[in-house]
């Protein structure tokens, strides 16, 4: 167990800079998720700490130990890969133990080691197999038996969970995060599924071309991003935006005016672009028209798409909607959970 | 879409007369079209030969006196006590040994070595490989002329001030400049062989090992040996089975010689029934040849289990 400790990390693959200048501070046992789009750099910021990648600029540490120009051998990382990366060769067994070999550890060390590891991914009965003959979930935690076994300082996931279905994903999701629990190893986490992030992470960190855009804990990032792209990227569905003006009155969009968050005096005459989370519009019979377009009802709520002042939105609503598509309907945004936008930069205002 | 049960239904389950050309029957008819080409050549230009040559075999057979007279197990006893065939044997031996061991290892470097990712490396995957399809006539001569006491092998050693032997006649460096000269025109096939299954290794597993702290060296023998252990296997068959076969390398180059010390077994055949004109004998040779090869490839074969250790 070790903090993690990034300082203006830079990475160029010939003229092209694809990490431009990373800066994060993990905490000793922390659970870390990167999260972004795909090409923003999250496997190669990830291969760059397990040392498997070399860095252009800037300095990473593990522990007190600058490990820069370290092999990814003395890191004293685990890591789980994509696809597994198991040895085919190889028994279940064989592949928790193969590190271990390595480094010198004794036969019976080794033997209990991998027993511990088995116990606990609840792989004991299956010590014998191969990896071509598991399920997608049983190799997933061979993989992560073969990293918890060596004991490391850091365990490092790049998208464990993609190739899995939706339904194991889930069950594997609450598997690791038991297993963090668990060991407290401070822990590295790539994702490009943003519920993933929300649901696993002590704290997120966005990432998009190469930079970072926030870093906070879920609820951080959900309740108030840094910037359009994070209000946009955290959250299914994903935010509404609205573009338009602020005035005195409120936010001139599409003909209609909504209450601004918060004191907008020097702001007159700005665009902005208002968001507004899909959960946050309810219905009101004084609210603004909407045309309603479709309902999809899932039971426990009803996701409404409907076209507000001119722009097509997501409203959720707890209750059952009885709206046919062209219908009208009237929704008030919660003043208190929007969110404004500067139009060019993307930054948060209020 | 319910499946619907149709009036007719009974008709498939065979209660009408079946036609002839069922569907398995025209799936078999196609089958048997598609190896039928294969299958004939195979017979004509096989397995007819082989039957004949077993015939031969229990013969005496002179062509210039015009003898063709049965012997039965003429031919086969005087295997046994033909004076010149254990040196045969045993230069057949170190032959195909030398050859294996010396054209796979090389095989392997230069495929390990190749498969880097360096600007220009398929330049020289195309020097390598060259030699394959050249003409094994052309190839020899050359080399036969490389290899002459007044030679161009010498003369480069002689810029060395080192004095090369004369590689062809001389009884001690004979054997190894024939193996060479035939491992060099072959490599380059087994390399190719070899740089596909190395390719078809997963980087991660690379990059795992390294990660689990396991040397390159260990890493070559733990991960990437065992994955291509398969067409370690296959290239190994062809070349032991290939190696058994060499005649035109011998009969440019030594003749069999110095004394019998390049006899291998194909050549000594050769002589027999073309110098000697003994087709009988020559026969049984052939035959004595076909058995070894096929036990070999049996032999092989039935290791597979220990030695690739993996196999999908
Ligand atoms: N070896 C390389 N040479 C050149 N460019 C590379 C190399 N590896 C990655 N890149 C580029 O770096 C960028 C970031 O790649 P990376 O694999 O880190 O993305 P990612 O965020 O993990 O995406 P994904 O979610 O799709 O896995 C991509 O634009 C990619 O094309
Ligand atoms: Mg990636």
């Amino acid at each position: 167990m070790a903090p993690v400790k990034l300082a203006n990390v830079r990475k160029s693959f010939g003229a092209v800079e694809i990490i431009q200048g990373v800066d994060v501070d993990i905490v000793d046992g922390e659970f870390l998720v990167l999260v972004g789009p795909s090409g923003c750099g999250k496997s190669t910021l990830l291969r760059m700490i397990a040392g498997l990648e070399s860095i252009s600029s800037g300095e990473i540490a593990i522990g007190d130990r600058v490990v820069n120009d370290l092999e990814p051998k003395f890191r004293d990382i685990a890591m789980v890969f994509q696809n597994y990366a198991l040895y085919p060769h190889m028994t279940v067994e064989r592949n928790m133990g193969f590190s271990l070999e390595h480094r010198g550890h004794s036969k019976s060390e080794i033997a209990e080691r991998v027993q511990w590891a088995a116990q606990i991914l609840d792989l004991a009965k299956l010590l014998d197999r191969y990896p071509r003959q598991l399920s997608g979930g049983q190799r997933q935690r061979v993989a992560m038996g073969r990293a918890i076994v060596r004991n490391p300082q850091v365990f490092l996931f790049d998208e464990p969970l993609s190739n899995l279905d939706a339904k194991l994903r889930v069950v594997m999701r609450a598997e690791i995060k038991s297993l963090h629990q668990r060991l407290g190893v401070t822990t590295v986490y790539v994702t490009h599924d943003q519920v993933e992030a929300m649901t696993m992470a002590d704290r997120i960190v966005v990432m998009n071309g190469g930079k970072v855009e926030q870093i906070g804990t879920p609820l951080e990032l959900y309740d108030r991003p840094a910037n359009r792209f994070v209000a946009g990227f955290i959250g299914s569905p994903a935010m509404n935006f609205l573009p338009g003006t602020i005035t005195r009155a409120g936010f001139e969009a599409g003909g209609v005016t909504l209450p601004l968050p918060g004191p907008i005096a020097e702001r007159d005459g700005q665009d902005a672009v208002y968001g507004i989370r899909p959960e946050h519009l309810a219905l009101d019979g004084e609210g603004l028209e909407a045309e309603v377009l479709l309902v999809e009802p899932m039971g426990s709520e009803t996701q409404v798409t409907l076209r507000l002042a001119g722009q097509q939105m997501i409203a959720v609503f707890r209750e059952r909607i009885s709206a046919r598509p062209g219908e009208t309907i009237r929704l008030r945004p919660d003043v208190a959970a929007a969110h404004l936008f500067d139009a060019a930069s993307g930054a948060r205002l209020n | 879409m319910a499946p619907a049960t149709s009036p007719t239904g009974s008709d498939h389950t065979g209660s009408r007369r079946r036609p002839f050309w069922t569907m398995e029957r025209r799936d078999a008819l196609a089958g048997y079209l598609f190896i039928a080409p294969q299958l004939i050549g195979i017979t004509i230009f096989v397995l007819i030969p082989l039957c004949l040559v077993f015939w031969f075999s229990l013969h005496e057979w002179n062509v210039l006196a015009a003898r063709f007279t049965y012997t039965g197990a003429a031919n086969y006893k005087a295997l046994l006590s033909d004076p010149g065939l254990g040196e045969v044997f045993g230069a057949t031996a170190i032959f195909s040994l030398g050859l294996v061991v010396l054209n796979m290892s090389l095989a392997l470097l230069l495929a390990v070595l190749l498969s880097q990712k360096l600007t220009g490396i398929t330049v020289f995957r195309t020097l390598f490989f060259s030699p394959v399809v050249v003409s094994l006539v052309a190839w020899t001569i050359v080399w036969s002329f490389l290899l002459q006491k007044n030679g161009g092998l010498n003369a480069i050693l002689q810029v060395f001030g080192l004095e090369g032997s004369n590689w062809l006649r001389d009884p001690t460096t004979a054997m190894i400049s024939v193996i060479v000269v035939q491992v060099f025109k072959n490599v380059g096939l087994n390399m190719i062989l070899f740089l596909a299954a190395l390719q078809g290794v997963p980087k991660e597993l690379y990059e795992a090992a390294r990660v689990d702290g396991v040397s390159p060296f260990k890493q070559f023998r733990r991960i990437t040996v065992p994955l291509i252990s398969p067409t370690i296997l296959l290239t190994s068959i062809i070349t032991i089975v290939g190696s058994l076969q060499v005649f035109a390398q011998i009969a440019v180059l030594t003749q069999g010689g110095p004394g019998m010390s390049t006899t291998v077994l194909v050549y000594y055949l050769y002589q027999q029934a073309f110098q000697f004109h003994r087709f009988g004998y020559g026969s049984t040779l052939s035959i004595v040849l076909f058995v070894i090869v096929a036990v070999l490839t049996f032999v092989q074969w039935q290791m597979r289990k220990r030695i690739v250790f993996y196999e999908r």
